[in-house]
């Protein structure tokens, strides 16, 4: 792997430094080019442009990459296919319960949860993915379904850049959802921080692998959550219910250090045991650890 | 500036409680929002002492509030001279007219108003008087007017009464009167000044400090000269037959003197005695022989030759020659000692009964109607048909008092009230108990000294939710009780009336008691006779709540309408009132109050003194007013703080709530 903080572009994965940049898909584009350069050209990850063959045109196919000189000589619709290509579909799925409107470092857990998902679509497009998206909370809030036409990619980040935190996290409405739409095998992306029960997590991300996608969870986790530093006793109110409760500085230096661990440890634990990957990610942090978790997710999958 | 009550800045260590709870603080000082509180468990509350004092502004708003409370207790005055105040301010003369029953003696009031004509007509420009009447009340003659023309005009309206000055109530009730007005006040007292006069507690008569400044009191008495004095002070009917009149003397010489005593019935002079009086004392007229005609008489003793207070040389009293009221007392034997003791009991009761005792195997129960109450001294003698002819008595309004003797335990149920007798309890004769619970509250047990005394051996019984326990050795145990029943009544005493079961009958109580249960069986109320000047007559104790009330002088005090209602009349003149009632005519005689008539008067010390305590200045006996004028300008007003530390305090307490308010409110951020 490569070490973050050698790389010159490093800045541009920063959080903070994104959210500088008020339009989602230069973040994308950003990301996804800073990451890039940062990497050494290898066909292992598919980031090459050379051609491989030629592939029958099916539907949901972007039209742009038909051969037209192959159709005149042949009559015959074929597209090239290109190294590291998959065609393969990208769903992300964002999560945007209130409770993922929490930052403490000024960026908050949805707004990294879109960088992330832009950042995504980005290189799945370069790669000639089709990719969807979907935001929920308790319910589906919007659904995009996974394209490579031209234009999608302009489509999914629109609808990421709209999410606003709202109500509470429940997976099972939009699950059910997604599995209703989606029947074709391909990539899952749940970006979500997880506050939900280990249980409800299994029932309803197991489905998805049974029907043969590929699940990976990006547990996003602000550092303020991950260890938090109080120095006198705050009453704290869940963004979720609106319920407020007063914590003692020891209990939150020590007790729910402990528990949070345990949680994240049993969340990790739930998709190993569905066979999905599982990425804590610190918001506070650069996003390139995502991005290379996605790459080997995907060179693992593919 | 200086403190009437400085202790009171104890208060100020108060300060400290301010400061020490500003460095109490709880945990909770800030809100925030949290992604979720699932991990997070709450922590107690606790409260620790910190160095760091917070909410400043608060705290000063606080130790503030504190120390202005401390200073008004501690009622801080500066003083004034009064001196500007009295040339820039209206000086108001408040002349006060002693017009009580003393006032009638020689020439006092005229004196009174020649002096308050002089205070009138010497009174600054741009002053203003009223005049007051004092005597059992005050009452006003004139408003506060500069007009000296018209004040001496009214002030020749002011005549003596036959009222009693008291000059402790007189300053109170001034006090009331002129409170509103913001003049200085200089107040002039015209009057005899008798001893008699003074208050009981000598602070009554200061007058208050009105609207920051100290009332001047001009003391002017009319006559320093002590006048002796004969007064009839007590008309005494013996035996409806003998008169005895009782002649006071007061600051007489020590030689003889001879007075002629008349005696008056109705109207017609009867008998006239010769008595001789030696100094002070008292001396008695003994008429024999008198003949009183039935009902109200008109009864008056006179003496002559008049002295100069001459209205008191005559007494008036009523003597109500009506034959006692009956009572029907029944009974199995007229012979017995309870028949004894209730008969001199009720016969030696102020209204006097006559007690007709029948067998009641010898009663015609249809006599029983003629009675408005009547006793039976033992309830268990009553058989079925006597008890039938009582209820239906009480049903239609008639009264019963009844003993509950031997015979009443030997029963299972007490006649006509229904109660069960416990005939176990009752077989076993418990030892005798004294009362430990009487309800006060009842007419029959008004005078309820000495109950606690009395023991007795109760009957005992079961209560039911209508009776009403009047006497009582425990909560189980009553001993008197009252039962409503129709239009009538029953009170029950739970033992035998004579002294074989209860002592009650050979203890003083019971005269008062069985007296005040006749009163209160009969219906009738007492009615006092003889009354003061000035006092009110009820209408109501006259045995009717409407009816006519005409004067000695024979004018009708009230209207048409006034006689259709309950009504309180003054009598303020001497002799006999008629009250003309739906139950008859009734007699009340009214002579002055007899403290009037001591023509003693207050030391010339004494009245130096409260001139001097109220106003700093020496009393005179002519026209003073230049003298009080010198003399208070030398002092110095008192002016109260107090109500500019209530306004203080009110603004503190609305800047503490809004300041406390705002602080209340916890802050609410993002973290």
């Amino acid at each position: 792997m490569v070490a973050t903080a050698q790389r010159p572009t490093a800045n541009l994965l920063d959080p903070k430094v994104l959210a500088s940049l008020a339009n989602l898909e230069l973040v994308a584009k950003a990301v996804v080019e800073g990451f890039v350069i940062g990497l050494h050209r290898s066909p292992k990850f598919g980031f090459s442009q050379e051609f491989v063959e030629y592939r029958a045109y099916g539907e949901g196919d972007d039209p742009r990459y038909i051969d037209w000189n192959v159709f005149a000589r042949t009559d015959k619709t074929y597209i090239k296919r290109f190294l590291g290509e998959t065609n393969s579909h990208l769903m992300i799925m964002l999560d945007s319960s209130a409770s993922m409107g929490f930052g403490s470092n000024g960026v908050s857990k949805l707004q990294f949860g879109k960088y992330l998902g832009a950042s995504l679509a980005y290189m799945s497009s370069r790669q000639h993915d089709a990719v969807g998206v979907m935001v929920f909370a308790d319910e589906v809030i919007e659904y995009r379904p996974p394209t490579s036409r031209s234009g999608s990619l302009q489509g999914v980040i629109h609808t990421l850049d709209r999410a606003q935190p709202a109500k509470g996290t429940q997976l099972n409405h939009p699950m059910s959802r997604f599995q209703e739409r989606i029947k074709r095998r391909g990539l899952v992306a749940v970006i979500s921080d997880f506050y939900c029960d280990t249980q409800e997590l299994l029932d309803n991300v197991r489905p998805l692998a049974m029907q043969g996608q590929d699940v990976i969870l990006f547990h996003l986790m602000d550092p303020g959550e991950l260890s938090p530093n109080i120095k006198q006793s705050t009453l704290y109110e869940d963004m979720e219910t609106g319920h407020a409760i007063e914590v003692s500085p020891t209990f939150m230096n020590k007790e729910y250090h402990e528990r949070i661990q345990a949680h994240i440890a049993a969340i990790q634990k739930t998709a190993s045991g569905m066979n999905a990957d599982h990425v804590l990610i610190n918001t506070g942090e650069p996003l390139d650890k995502a991005l290379h978790s996605y790459l080997t997710f995907r060179e693992k999958r593919g | 500036m200086s403190l009437i009550t400085p202790l009171f800045l104890l208060g100020l260590l108060g300060l400290a409680l301010p400061w020490w709870l500003h460095r109490l603080e709880t945990q909770t000082t800030e809100r925030e929002k949290f992604s979720t509180t699932r991990f997070l468990e709450a922590s107690k509350k606790r409260i620790h002492v910190q160095r760091k004092l917070k909410y400043l502004l608060l705290m000063a708003l606080r130790m503030l509030f504190l120390a202005l409370l401390a200073f008004a207790f501690a009622r801080p005055v500066f003083f004034q001279d009064p001196t500007a105040a009295v040339s820039e301010d209206t000086t108001h003369h408040v002349i006060v007219m002693d017009t009580s029953f003393s006032m009638r003696e020689g020439d006092n009031l005229e004196q009174a108003r020649s002096i308050a004509t002089s205070i009138i007509n010497n009174m600054g420009d741009g002053d203003i008087a009223s005049i007051y009447a004092a005597s059992t009340s005050v009452t006003t003659i004139a408003e506060p007017m500069p007009d000296g023309a018209e004040l001496n005009r009214l002030l020749a309206t002011v005549e003596a009464d036959n009222g009693r000055l008291d000059l402790g109530a007189m300053i109170s009730a001034l006090n009331g009167l002129i409170e509103d007005s913001d003049a200085n006040f200089i107040m002039h007292v015209v009057g005899d000044f008798q001893q008699s006069g003074q208050a009981v507690r000598f602070a009554d008569m200061i007058p208050d400090v009105i609207n920051g400044r100290p009332v001047t009191l001009d003391v002017q008495q009319v006559d320093t000269t002590v006048h002796a004095n004969w007064t009839v002070d007590s008309v005494i009917i013996e035996d409806r037959s003998t008169v005895i009149a009782s002649i006071r003397t007061f600051n007489a010489a020590a030689e003889p003197v001879q007075k002629a005593v008349s005696l008056m019935v109705n109207g017609e002079a009867q008998q006239t005695q010769t008595l001789t009086t030696i100094g002070n004392g008292v001396f008695l007229s003994q008429f024999d022989n008198v003949v009183f005609a039935e009902g109200d008489n008109r009864v008056n003793v006179s003496m002559s030759p008049q002295d100069t207070l001459a209205e008191d040389d005559v007494r008036y009293t009523v003597f109500d020659n009506s034959p006692p009221a009956p009572v029907l007392l029944l009974t199995s034997d007229p012979a017995s000692l309870g028949v004894t003791y209730i008969k001199a009991a009720l016969e030696t009761a102020p209204r006097g009964y006559q007690v007709e005792a029948v067998n009641i195997a010898d009663l015609d129960m249809r006599v029983m109607q003629r009675y408005p109450w009547l006793i039976v001294d033992d309830l268990g003698i009553v058989g079925t048909g006597l008890e039938a002819a009582l209820r239906d008595y009480i049903n239609g309004g008639g009264a019963v008092f009844a003993g509950a003797g031997p015979r009443s335990g030997s029963l299972t149920a007490l006649p006509i009230l229904g109660n069960q007798i416990d005939a176990v309890a009752a077989s076993t004769r418990p030892a005798a108990q004294q009362i430990t619970q009487i309800d006060t509250t009842h007419p029959a047990l008004n005078d309820s000294s000495g109950w606690s005394s009395v023991n007795v051996r109760a009957i005992p019984f079961t209560l039911t939710p209508e009776d009403r326990v009047l006497v009582a050795q425990s909560a189980r145990s009553p001993v008197l009780i009252e039962r409503n029943i129709g239009a009538g009544r029953i009170m029950l005493f739970a033992s035998s009336l004579d002294n074989s079961s209860s002592d009650l009958p050979v203890k003083p109580v019971f005269v008062s008691f069985i007296s005040e249960v006749a009163q209160y069986l009969s219906n009738e109320k007492l009615l006092v006779k003889e009354q003061v000047a000035d006092s009110f007559l009820q209408l109501t104790l006259t045995g009717g709540s409407s009816g006519q009330v005409v004067d000695p002088d024979g004018t009708s005090l009230l209207s048409l309408e006034d006689t259709t209602r309950d009504q309180d009349v003054q009598m303020n003149k001497s002799g006999y009132y008629q009250v003309f009632t739906p139950a008859g005519e009734v007699l009340v005689a009214v002579n002055p109050d007899i403290r009037e008539s001591d023509l003693t008067l207050i030391p010339v010390q004494t009245l130096q003194s409260w001139q001097s305590i109220v106003a700093g200045t020496a009393l005179e006996t002519t026209n003073t007013l230049s003298t009080i004028s010198e003399v208070s300008e030398t002092d110095q007003d008192e002016v109260e703080l107090w109500r500019i530390f209530l306004i203080l305090l009110a603004a503190m307490v609305l800047a503490e709530s809004l300041l406390g308010n705002r602080y209340l409110n916890m802050k609410t951020g993002s973290f």
